[in-house]
Parts: structure tokens; C-alpha cells; sequence
């Protein structure tokens, strides 16, 4: 792989690196991360982005860049909106996939007496939905409704507070979505999951602000040091995966007849403007509003499980909610230009800057709050959007600590019950409805999130906040 | 229960399966995936679900049955016990009586080969967990 190493964090793989290339990669990684980062073919993916018609700006890649199925995970890549294409593959089979942070009005002593009674009944309370069904049925017409309204829908219907709207990205709705553009069987798979986890990465974990590194920042989100946080990382479970498969078949076909042809199927794209296209971001914005709400009704369990534990002065608030698996219409600048993009956010987070319109009013001076998972036995990070992610990466950052061995590595040598005492003896308490959910999901398999957010706010993308250490977790 | 081998990529999981034919390739193939999903084991063939056959070449129709058997699991609840060209035998998912194992996103392009060779025909596919 040939690539310049511009600065201590940037490396370009310039556009003349292979033929069919229309413009550079840009990838941050500091000299530690380059190297889980050369080892997969996530570069190679990212150069196989590059190749997109349409294209504007670089395709760029996060430090937590890993190799994906078509884009690489950690990639993000901005298409004219008139001239270029929609890709499928360029959001994921976990549509809005996201995490959200919720704030407690309980600091680390208060919780730690009851840590182990508290995990349980959140894992009680919080279904994980492997192989079973969430406990909120929904009619036909009610799924509809959550897929035109998204959070709202949830909040209307009692999972929830006015206020919980106002802090997610879009306040937890895409506008534009048609229930319509959704298959039958995706809904049909999709229905009985509302309110579930899943499995996989995906986890519901209860931390404590270790750090605060912008005083003035946590105080707009507000955090503190010893607060007791809660962070879902969760998605648009069976139906946004159903939305992917669907498409992806229909655009085989459909890309012979624009005449696009790509160095991989799972690449598969067409015109933004064609009726594919539309019907895609019509159906993709749909099971968008059906992860917000999902999050937004395991945020309403979560409440429940606390106040059966602590009694009704425990205050659940939300912070923030993230998507990071999304194709989105935005204007930025460009080379001096304003251009109207649809930016592709595949495993990577929007980070806009202070004083951007779509930032809540509270946290409009601090820029807009990043919540980055880390693995389960480490840390995760809130960050706040900076001016650099505007210049350089189409207002995005990271989003997570990447993983860095294959879930049959992580899992030899293994086992469950030891691996569980290990993270005992630091602390922390987990409950994981299935053995091999919780030795593929080993902290060792991911790269350090430390490094990678180092990464980020040195190339100025975003800046941190606070630390979060992991106290009990939930998974599939 | 066919037998299949698991592949390593850093995000997700593959398997390779053989067959002695293309019928026998797609079997295993699902056989392969439902054991990933759950413990298929003491699952009994007494419904019928058909599957129609969809794509151009033997690359899109095995992508299209796996991920209409995924379906079947994930969106139906079905439990398989068996395949047969076209047609899963199952029953109603139960998790006390087939653990689940992990949830399967999709079965995916990616990588993907389909090839024949002395011994038969043999597939690598690649799955989104």
C-alpha cells in the first residue's frame, strides 16, 4: 500500500494509486494505529470508495477504520447530490446504528452498594431480543407511525419525556421517510423487535465520568466527575437489516441499467436522483426512525430499572443520541464552493461545530456532543464537534474504538468464566444472554479508543470532553 | 448436520461449506448458517417453507436462499431442521430448546466464491453479525 504520510495524524493515498480512482484517500492514523489499520483491506476498501461516481472531496477514513462489507467500517464519503450515487452499502445493514448517552442524577458511591442488583434488573428489564421478541407490540399502522415519527412516536406513546426529543440528532426523526419503501418482510421482521438490543457489539453499559477534560464543555452537557452515565449502543435491528438486503438485490440489477461498475458487488449503487435512489433514502430514513425509537423505548426501560433500584429521586436525562451508520442531504463548504452532498457516515459520527444551527440551544456554544464507545472493559469518550471536521471530513469523527481481531481470534483461548472474573476484579459486572457474545467482544479484540481519540482531536475533527469508565454491562 | 469451517474477518464472520452438488452446496450452506444463529440440534422438520429461486448465476441464487433461510429464522421465527433444493423443514423458534447463538445481520457479497472443482462444489460466504 503506497501512501504519503502528510502530517502526524494524516496519510493520503493519492487518486493515481490505481486507474479507476476519481480522488484521494484521506485517512488519519498516528504512527500506533497504522498498523492494525494496513493489516485488513479497509484502505483497500476505501480506495474501491474513491472509485464512486459522484464523489466530492476525499473518501476518508477514521482511525478506527476496519475493513467492511463494500465501504470499509470508519469510512465517510460525501456524493454531489444531483450528479453522484446512493449506496447501501455505503450506510450498512444496521441502519442507524447509534448509541445514546443518559445521564443519572447518581454519582459512582451511590451505585457501586448496588452495582450487581442493578445490572440484573436492567438486564431483566432490557431484553436483548436474541432469538426471542421485544414486550411492545405494534399494530401494522402503529409500525408505520414509528417509521414516519421515530422517537416522537415512542415519547407520544409514554416510553418516554418531552425532553428526551430534544437532545437526538434530528430530535430522533427523519424527515421524508415512507413506510412505503418498506418491504413487507422487512417490516414483518422488524416488528415484534422494537425496544430490543441485539447482539453482536451492540451493549447497554452503566459508567462513571472518570475524567472531564473541558470543564466549560461538560458543564453545557452536563457531567461531571463521579456521575453515573448510561450508554445504549443500539440500532434498527431486523427491519434496517432487511431494508439493506432488499435494496442491495434490487440495485444489482439496477446498476447494469446506469451502466456503474465497481471493483465490488457490495459496493452497489445508483443515481441519488434515480427512482431506486429515492425509494432507497425513503426506506433507509424509515428504519432511521425506527432505531431512534428503539433507543428511545430501551432508554424508558432503563428509567423503570433504576427507579426499581434507587426509588423515584433517581433522574434519568438524556445527554445526547448519535447516529453513525447513515446516508444524510447536508450543504457544506467545499474549496471555496457550497456544495450540497449526500454524506455517507458508515460507522462514523456528524461532529458539528459550536454555534451550528442543527446543535440543541444548551450545547450550540460547545459544539455538538460525540459519544464514542469504547470496548467493554476499557473506556468510552464524549467529544464535542470542531471547526476542523467542517474543513476537512465533511463535519465527521469516529466512532468507536474499531476492532482490531476477528471474532474467531478474540474468542480462542478463552473462556467465558474466566473472562468474567477478569472484569470482576476491575469492577465491572456483566450479563450476556450468550457465552460467545461476550469472548468475541474481548476488550483485547479493539484497538486502543485512547489512541484513536488522541487521533481525532489532534487533527482538530473534535475535541474531548470526558472519559467514561465501564461499570456493569448488558449484551446479547 | 453438515459440516463447515468458520473464516476469520476482523468485523464479522464467513464460512466454507462443500457439497457433493449445487443442491447439496446450497444445504449445507444454510445447515451452516442456522448453526451459527442458533443450535439447531433438536430442531424437527414439521412445517414446510418454500423458497423461490431468485439472481442471475449461482453467486446471486446462494446469497438469495441464505438470506430468505435468514428470514425465515429472524422474521418467521422458524427453527430449521433440514433443506431441501428449495424448501426449509422447521418448527417454531423456542429458545429453551435451540439456544440462540448470535444475531445474523445479513449474508453478504463480500469475498463471496462459489467454485467446482474434482471433489464437487464449494462456497465461501461472508455474513454481517
Amino acid at each position: 500500500m503506497t501512501f504519503e504520510r502528510i502530517d502526524e495524524v494524516r496519510n493520503r493515498i493519492p487518486r493515481t494509486a490505481r486507474a479507476n480512482m476519481r480522488t484521494d484517500v484521506m485517512f488519519y492514523a498516528s504512527d500506533a494505529l497504522r498498523g492494525p489499520i494496513l493489516k485488513d483491506r479497509a484502505l483497500e476498501q476505501a480506495m474501491n470508495v474513491a472509485c464512486l461516481p459522484g464523489i466530492v472531496g476525499p473518501s476518508l477514513a477514521m482511525p478506527d477504520i476496519h475493513q467492511g462489507y463494500g465501504f470499509p467500517i470508519g469510512g465517510v464519503a460525501a456524493m454531489d447530490w444531483r450528479h453522484g450515487v446512493v449506496s447501501p452499502g455505503g450506510v450498512g445493514y444496521d441502519i442507524n446504528c447509534g448509541v445514546r448517552l443518559v445521564k443519572t442524577n447518581l454519582d459512582l458511591a451511590e451505585v457501586r452498594g448496588r452495582l450487581r442488583e442493578l445490572v440484573d434488573r436492567v438486564f431483566a428489564d432490557v431484553p436483548c431480543g436474541v432469538g426471542g421478541k421485544g414486550r411492545v407490540p405494534l399494530t401494522e399502522k402503529q409500525l408505520n407511525q414509528v417509521l414516519t415519527r421515530g422517537a416522537g412516536w415512542a415519547v407520544e406513546e409514554g416510553y418516554g419525556e418531552a425532553g428526551d426529543i430534544e437532545k437526538a440528532e434530528e430530535r430522533g426523526c427523519l424527515r421524508e421517510a415512507d413506510p412505503e419503501c418498506v418491504s413487507a418482510r422487512a417490516k414483518e421482521r422488524g416488528r415484534p423487535q422494537l425496544g430490543t438490543l441485539g447482539s453482536g457489539n451492540h451493549f447497554l453499559e452503566i459508567q462513571w465520568v472518570e475524567r472531564v477534560e473541558d470543564a466549560e464543555a461538560a458543564r453545557a452537557f452536563g457531567l461531571s466527575e463521579g456521575q453515573v452515565v448510561v450508554l445504549i449502543h443500539s440500532g434498527s435491528r431486523g427491519l434496517g437489516h432487511q431494508v439493506c438486503t432488499d435494496f442491495l438485490q434490487q440495485m444489482g440489477a439496477a446498476m447494469k441499467r446506469y451502466g456503474i461498475t465497481l471493483p465490488d458487488r457490495q459496493l452497489a449503487c445508483v443515481p441519488v436522483q434515480s427512482e431506486e435512489g429515492q425509494r432507497y433514502l425513503k426506506a433507509m430514513r424509515a428504519a432511521a426512525n425506527f432505531a431512534w425509537a428503539n433507543r428511545q423505548v430501551m432508554m424508558h426501560m432503563l428509567r423503570g430499572s433504576f427507579a426499581g433500584i434507587f426509588g423515584k429521586t433517581a433522574r434519568l436525562s438524556l445527554l445526547y443520541d448519535v447516529c453513525h451508520n447513515i446516508a444524510k442531504r447536508e450543504r457544506h463548504d467545499w474549496e471555496g464552493r457550497e456544495v450540497d452532498v449526500l454524506v455517507h457516515r458508515k460507522g462514523a459520527t456528524r461532529a458539528f461545530p459550536a454555534r451550528h444551527p442543527e446543535i440543541p440551544a444548551e450545547y450550540r456554544a460547545a459544539g455538538q456532543p460525540v459519544l464514542v464507545p469504547g470496548s467493554m472493559g476499557t473506556a468510552s469518550w464524549v467529544l464535542a464537534g470542531l471547526e476542523g471536521a467542517m474543513r476537512e471530513s465533511f463535519g465527521s469523527v469516529c466512532h468507536g474504538a474499531g476492532r482490531r481481531l476477528s471474532r474467531a481470534a478474540a474468542k480462542a483461548g478463552r473462556n467465558a468464566a474466566a473472562v468474567r472474573e477478569e472484569l470482576e476484579r476491575r469492577g465491572i459486572i456483566v450479563r450476556c444472554e450468550t457465552r460467545d457474545g461476550l469472548l468475541e467482544e474481548v476488550p483485547e479484540a479493539y484497538k486502543d479508543v485512547d489512541e484513536v481519540i488522541e487521533t481525532v482531536a489532534l487533527a482538530g475533527l473534535a475535541g474531548k470532553v470526558a472519559r467514561l469508565r465501564p461499570l456493569g454491562v448488558v449484551k446479547g | 448436520m453438515s459440516r463447515f469451517e468458520i473464516l476469520e474477518h476482523t468485523a464479522d464472520m464467513g464460512f466454507r461449506v462443500r457439497g457433493a452438488n449445487e443442491e447439496e452446496l446450497f444445504a449445507n450452506a444454510a445447515a451452516a448458517l442456522a448453526a451459527v444463529v442458533m443450535d439447531t440440534s433438536r430442531a424437527q422438520g414439521l412445517e414446510r417453507h418454500e423458497i423461490a429461486s431468485e439472481g442471475e448465476g449461482v453467486e446471486e441464487r446462494l446469497v438469495h436462499w441464505l438470506n430468505e433461510v435468514l428470514w425465515l429464522m429472524d422474521g418467521r421465527g422458524v427453527a430449521p431442521a433440514r433443506f431441501d433444493p428449495g424448501v426449509v423443514w422447521g418448527e417454531t423458534r423456542d429458545g429453551a430448546k435451540h439456544p440462540p447463538r448470535l444475531v445474523v445481520k445479513a449474508v453478504t457479497f463480500h469475498q463471496l466464491r462459489v467454485w467446482q472443482d474434482a471433489e464437487g462444489w464449494g462456497a465461501e460466504v461472508f455474513l454481517d453479525v
